[in-house]
């Protein structure tokens, strides 16, 4: 016979099961601070004995320090974090915000109305297997280096999603529900906006979300080629003066800054989906 | 009989009246358009024609093409080898998520093309960045899938097999692993589509040969002709890339096909 704790059931051992698992759990997350100091110095004792050279690889106690000085000191890029952060953040909030504005009420149209989606779709699909990306270097020719290219690649890498999931989110409607609506005299617009467009709601910001992610992205890859200001021109001139703490700090800002606007996102997203239960 | 092949053919007559839509809107908006700036699809066929024939940077442009997927396949199968392994391992063992998952959640919000400028600090503008970058963006993609199909495989299934006696091995290989293949697979399919648009990203950086080349030097050249037929070509091999896969998804689980 087995005498695994699971199989207890008197009050007595449950309470002993329970500080167990609290006693499993503050071990495991002892074991995660442990790997991650251990991870930090490894790291910094790389540096330290030049496994890898200062050129490519500093240790992560100056990355601190670099991080404190480039909040107040413009060299050797010409601005300071915070500077890059906001003129990376207003571009993609901007692609990204045009995107959302049309791209969701459009894929809602199209999953909806057959005349939409047969007028938008062959656009739509010859576009959809072409990497955001790859529109890069027609962009800069047709508008040139400046705010307009970046801002029209963001909108199309964040385009793509928001249409995809409210498409798809909204032809996955109940059918029991449209033909109750129907049923009790509800008009097609009427149906459309109190039971379709509630019911898509989840996957619709499901796909706000990939598509917040894929204008991060490619913001990043738009300021590589071609900018004069931002976190990825930071990184890319750290790369041409051979400073890897640029680069680093740069790396964490960008990817602090994408954590934080998808957290952001997914609060709203609470507010939104709680508020709609209440009402 | 026939309805059914109807209902196969169906999507692909679809797809080809799409597609010749959209090659009739584009005629109809170039001929208003300056042909510099957006050029007819006959133009664009011409340049597809001259391209095939003549090299560009030296080299063919079915050269450009396998340069480019050489790189994409050879990251893909290192993500392959050390991701899936890694997050079916982080799934299956709490200790092991325990020690993995603080340095991944640390490393995982920066996207990959941000690893472009220090991968090529540490390994030069050679082949060693590019496949780097693509196998930083498919790992993430993979690990993630496999980690949380894991985390979801129906405990019930676990806790027959164990009841039958099978071992901790046997519940890992013969029950938890088939169960999540259908969340490995949906990674398999992002990471490979991710590494594509990777490979283009590191290519457009720096590169003498990959389709990213074909067209930077579009650009570099001012002709939009060579840039669009280099992203036609771009779209159809990463259609061509995702379309295999999922041919080899619906040979390796055939209890999917309904899904598919």
């Amino acid at each position: 016979m087995q005498t695994s704790p699971d199989g207890a059931s008197s009050p007595v051992s449950l309470e002993v099961e329970k500080t167990g698992y609290l006693a499993a759990a503050a071990r495991e997350h002892w074991i995660s601070v442990v790997s991650l100091i251990l991870f930090l110095v490894i790291w910094e004792l790389i540096c330290r004995f030049e496994i890898i050279g200062p050129y490519q690889l500093v240790p992560p106690s100056e990355i601190l320090g670099v991080f404190v000085d480039k909040l107040s000191e413009p060299n050797p890029d010409g601005a300071l974090l915070q500077q890059h952060a906001w003129a990376s953040l207003s571009l993609a909030l901007a692609g990204f915000g045009a995107a959302v504005c049309i791209g969701v009420p459009l894929g809602l149209l199209m999953g909806w109305y057959k005349p939409v989606n047969l007028l938008v779709r062959p656009l739509f699909d010859a576009v959809r297997p072409i990497p955001p990306i790859a529109w890069i270097p027609i962009a800069i020719l047709w508008l040139g280096i400046g705010m307009h290219a970046k801002a029209f690649i963001i909108f199309l890498a964040a385009f793509v999603p928001c249409v995809i999931n409210s498409y798809t989110g909204i032809r996955l409607t109940n059918p029991v529900l449209i033909r109750v609506a129907r049923i009790y005299g509800a008009s097609n617009f009427e149906t459309f906006r109190k039971i379709g467009v509630p019911s898509a709601i989840p996957m619709v910001f499901t796909g706000i979300k990939l598509s917040l992610n894929a204008a991060w992205t490619t913001l990043v890859a738009a300021e590589l080629l071609a900018a004069s200001q931002g976190l990825g021109y930071m990184i890319q001139l750290g790369r041409r003066l051979a400073r890897p703490d640029i680069i680093i700090v740069g790396m964490l800002a960008i990817g602090l800054l994408g954590a934080l606007m998808s957290w952001g996102l997914t609060r709203i997203e609470a507010r939104f989906a709680s508020s709609r239960r209440l009402s | 009989m026939i309805g059914r092949l109807g209902k196969r053919l169906m999507p692909a007559a679809l797809t080809t009246g799409s597609l010749l839509a959209f090659v009739a809107f584009w005629q109809v908006v170039s001929l208003y358009t300056n042909p510099d700036f957006l050029p007819s699809p006959g133009r664009v066929w011409d340049e597809a024609v001259r391209l095939f024939h003549t090299p560009v940077g030296g080299k063919d442009i079915l050269a450009h093409v396998g340069y480019s997927l050489r790189r994409v396949l050879t990251a893909y199968l290192w993500a392959i080898l050390l991701g899936l392994p890694l997050g079916l391992c982080m799934g299956w063992n709490r200790t092991c998520e325990k020690i993995v998952s603080p340095i991944f959640e640390l490393l995982r919000p920066i996207p990959p093309i941000a690893w472009i400028p220090i991968a090529i600090l540490w390994l030069g503008v050679a082949e060693g960045s590019k496949v780097f970058i693509c196998f930083v963006g498919s790992f993430v993609i993979l690990v993630l899938n496999s980690y949380t199909g894991m985390r979801y495989v129906d405990p019930l299934l676990i806790d027959a097999a164990r009841s039958f006696g099978a071992s901790r091995r046997q519940q890992f290989f013969n029950v938890a692993v088939p169960a999540c293949l259908p969340s490995i697979f949906a990674g398999l399919q992002n990471a490979l589509s991710m590494a594509w648009m990777c490979v283009l990203a590191a290519e457009l950086v720096g590169a003498r040969e990959g389709v990213g080349f074909i067209i930077i030097q579009g650009m570099d050249l001012n002709r939009p002709p060579m840039i669009l037929v280099g992203m036609i070509l771009i779209g159809i091999v990463g259609s061509l890339l995702a379309a295999s896969l999922r041919w080899a998804e619906r040979a390796l689980c055939p209890w999917r096909r309904e899904l598919v």
